[in-house]
């Protein structure tokens, strides 16, 4: 069980043929949940992800915390189902579950011998639907989420990262850290779990996706018997209407931290949630074109050529309500400022220099096969679809290696002009202390 | 779950001319197709004097060859989107490759020219030392990692597994362009290697490429050296750090068979039942019923030579003590009381099902038959194994439990208020 981020974009599909039949079903029960279903005659097992529109940026500001430590009590069982039954019942078998909790959604998911489904998926149903969360539970359960949060303070880049968070995205809940404080969690009750439980673990805010060695047929029959009776819907307190996440500043700041052994240099852009995939689609080329492999500026000139950082790398996720583009750099402390300007004098040419053809192709290439590459097992493909089901539409999951190969080097001048600023631009230096 | 989820087999097993053994196995479910070439050199070969040799050597081979730069590799590798690595281990090193199956060829033609004809520059080699260096520096960030380093140099002495496999800043700082070169010789040859293609692609067009761009390596006239490796005897030791952290570490283990012992599967089995998944011994006890931890497990790592058998906690500095006697009692308790007949079955259902689950991919399934057979197992242990765990009995369960778990390792860091008295 653990908080995860974000997917990114290019974690996912095929090698980028456009507009391929969507090869999955997906059927709306009367309930309102979804079912996303695909067979995959080749493999024996099956693999159960549900999705759930509960994540941290449901959470009140009081309650941060709330959404990933209910994805922990969740195993506490049900009324039928004591403390640790679900995990034996699957893992006695053979199989394995696991959850985790990002700010836009929880996610359970287990796999299983196909055989073994109508065995194991009652037991999911039933602790997603029925949570019991028993008051002396709450009570343990809470000092192992505080010692994963004191996990977390012992690490120099999750630190970094839930700084730069804090800096460039405001007040939206996506500046918090999912896995909340302990002086907030203290504070919370059973009950306050329960409500925000029922309110949010609803059939119209859920996908289940099942896929393997298991037909339409038999998963409707199955999905349609177990996740029956939703609980009694309420409403917790939430946030609230959130405007979309907008950096209009520059904010800069340096944090010294004990034992550290390198500096780092991190730099965040915001840009389009996942409304706008195509335009997120022509960042994710231009963060492969400056920091992804050894033959991207970044890398070659700042690690291969002069030698400043040890270890340069971009990442670009997309989220609900916006897209996070990051620069991360190893480095000497002493190569902090002139680092940080030669990457902003890169980002800058972006959008006035056109990238060059074999850039570009390369760029298209690496994200398609990557998304092809992590579409081999059924997991991979559950994960794929849950993911953009509960942020968007499943078919939408397909769309990527289309908008990665419809670029050109044109287009993607104005996307760096208007979305990487430098005057827009988190940038956080961590020293040692 | 005792599935297999290996794919419907069409496959080839053959030797070349030179020695060099050759397995390909069709795979048509996706397109693509991954390879990897198993040498069977790694830390085991290294001294105190050398350790991080072929970890720097591998890390090199992609970095410049007899007829391209280290940017004319990337070049070819990244303008296709494959993956072209290289990386070594206890006992064994690796080249990998994964590609679309349409670039395969080419790709893997590039992966023998860097096996065969690394040209390891100095300005790359200058590189790589400082890229190393850091990375080891990197892990003194970790508590984790410090605990576990002091664990196992306590453990091992001067043996090659004491050190981590990036060596030590002295001796990447002291490491020469023509021992690079002369280890190269040496170990790099066709009689002891094994190359494995799984994937999108005919099993005899892989072997015909294989037997194309390899068959006409000759090994040297002169056996590859031997290991020599000083022994190491079981002894009861404990290290304590302090490290003003939030987060206190205990790592208790013991030194543990090797792969090849009669005891390895029913240690594997042992530690599945204490340190795998949500239902493990160790999870429910220390996690689940105290709520002492968020991150506690155990692992008994597959080695040829001398292995350790380790479990470990993270947990509050105020709750450290009571931390190191639930891992203390939890170990002993193995020994003591027998494992019921359904412990023992769930752990062998555990272990079985997550095994079946380790060979989806084209490139784990690459991975762990060529390892088996780099380790001198053969493929065929990949059925040995299973049948020995499904074999094991309560008594001889306990028994290696008793055999291995004699001369306690401990190591504990954390802030020295919670640590000192545990001196």
């Amino acid at each position: 069980m653990s908080s995860v981020s974000d997917v990114s974009a290019s974690n996912s599909s095929d090698g980028g043929r456009f507009k391929r039949p969507f090869p999955a079903n997906v059927v709306r029960l009367d309930s309102g949940l979804t079912v996303i279903h695909q067979e995959i005659a080749t493999t024996p097992v099956v693999v159960v992800d549900v999705w759930i529109k509960a994540g941290a940026r449901y959470e009140p500001e009081t309650w941060t915390g709330m959404a990933h430590f209910l994805e922990h009590m969740v195993f506490k069982g049900t009324e039928q189902i004591l403390p640790g039954m679900f995990d034996a019942a699957i893992e006695s078998r053979g199989g394995l579950t696991n959850a985790a909790t990002s700010h836009d959604y929880a996610h359970f998911y287990m796999t299983v011998a196909a055989d073994d489904l109508a065995h194991a998926l009652p037991y999911l149903a039933d602790l997603l639907l029925h949570a019991a969360i028993p008051a002396d539970e709450f009570v343990r359960e809470r000092h192992v989420v505080i010692e994963e949060i004191h996990q977390s303070w012992d690490d120099p880049d999750w630190i970094g990262f839930q700084t730069l968070s804090e800096m460039v995205y405001g007040d939206h809940p996506y500046s918090r850290s999912v896995l909340g404080a302990p002086e907030i969690l203290q504070e919370r009750s059973p009950e306050e779990m329960r409500q925000f439980h029922r309110t949010h673990y609803q059939p119209d805010n859920m996908q289940v996706v099942i896929t393997g060695g298991v037909s339409l047929d038999r998963v409707l029959e199955l999905v349609q018997t177990t996740f029956r009776t939703f609980p009694h819907r309420e409403s917790c307190p939430t946030m609230g209407s959130i405007a979309h996440p907008r950096l209009l500043t520059n904010p800069q700041h340096t944090l010294a931290l004990p034992r550290l052994e390198h500096g780092r240099l991190v730099m965040a852009w915001l840009g389009p949630g996942i409304d706008d995939l195509k335009t997120a689609c022509g960042l994710d080329i231009l963060a492969t074109v400056l920091a992804e492999g050894r033959m991207s500026r970044l890398v070659r000139e700042l690690r291969e050529d002069r030698q400043w950082v040890d270890e340069i790398a971009s990442s670009f996720s997309v989220q609900q309500d916006c897209s996070l583009f990051v620069l991360s750099s190893w480095l000497a402390p002493d190569h902090i400022k002139e680092v940080g300007q030669v990457i902003c004098d890169r980002i800058a040419s972006l959008a006035t220099i056109p990238i060059t053809t074999p850039e570009l192709e390369r760029a298209q290439r690496v994200l398609c096969n990557d998304y092809a590459f992590s579409m081999e097992t059924p997991g991979q493909l559950a994960g794929l679809y849950g993911y953009y089901g509960t942020l968007a539409t499943p078919e939408l999951s397909l769309a990527y290696p289309g908008y990665i190969e419809s670029y050109t080097i044109e287009q993607l001048m104005p996307l760096a002009k208007q979305y990487l600023s430098p005057d827009h631009c988190g940038t956080l230096a961590l020293t040692p202390a | 779950m005792t599935v297999s989820t290996a794919p419907k087999q069409n496959s080839i097993t053959t030797h070349l001319g030179n020695g060099l053994k050759v397995i390909a196995i069709e795979n048509p479910v996706a397109d693509i197709v991954s390879a990897r070439v198993f040498l069977p050199v790694g830390q085991i070969h290294e001294n105190p004097h050398n350790v991080g040799i072929f970890s720097l050597l591998t890390s090199l081979l992609t970095r410049g060859t007899a007829h391209r730069s280290s940017l004319d590799i990337a070049e070819a590798v990244e303008y296709v989107g494959a993956s072209l690595g290289a990386d070594s281990a206890s006992d064994y090193s690796l080249v990998s490759v994964k590609t679309v199956s349409a670039d395969f060829e080419n790709i893997f033609t590039l992966a023998t020219e860097i096996l065969r004809e690394p040209s390891f520059p100095e300005n790359e080699i200058e590189l790589e030392r400082k890229l190393t260096i850091q990375g080891l520096r990197s892990m003194q960030e970790q508590p984790f990692s410090v605990a576990y380093k002091y664990f196992r140099e306590g453990m091992y002495g001067h043996h090659p597994y004491g050190f981590s496999s990036m060596g030590t800043e002295e001796t990447v700082m002291a490491m020469q362009r023509d021992e690079l070169l002369e280890a190269h010789r040496q170990h790099f040859r066709p009689d002891n290697m094994v190359v494995i293609i799984v994937g999108r692609i005919d099993p005899e067009r892989a072997i015909d490429l294989v037997e194309r761009l390899l068959g006409d390596w000759a090994a040297p006239e002169y056996p590859a050296p031997a290991p020599r490796l000083p022994a190491v005897d079981s002894h009861a030791y404990r290290i304590v750090t302090p490290q003003e952290t939030n987060q206190a570490f205990v790592i208790l283990g013991y030194l543990a068979v090797s792969v090849t012992h009669a005891d390895f599967a029913a240690l594997k089995l042992l530690s599945t039942h204490l340190g795998n998944g949500l239902s493990s011994r160790l999870f429910v006890e220390l996690r689940e019923k105290q709520g002492l931890a968020y991150d506690v497990s155990a692992f008994y790592p597959t080695r040829l030579g001398p292995s350790q058998f380790v479990s470990y906690i993270g947990t509050a500095p105020e709750n450290t003590s009571v931390a190191l006697d639930g891992l203390q009692s939890e170990l002993r308790r193995l020994c003591e009381v027998p494992l019921t007949a359904h412990e023992l079955q769930v752990a062998k259902n555990k272990m079985l099902g997550q095994y079946a689950l380790g060979k989806q991919t084209n490139g784990q399934i690459a991975q762990l038959l060529g390892w088996y057979e780099i380790l001198g197992l053969g493929t065929e242990f990949d059925h040995i194994f299973q049948a020995n765990v499904a074999a094991v009995t309560i008594e001889a369960a306990q028994e290696a439990a008793q055999r291995c778990f004699v001369d306690s390792y401990i190591s504990i860091l954390g802030p020295a208020t919670a640590v000192e008295a545990l001196r």
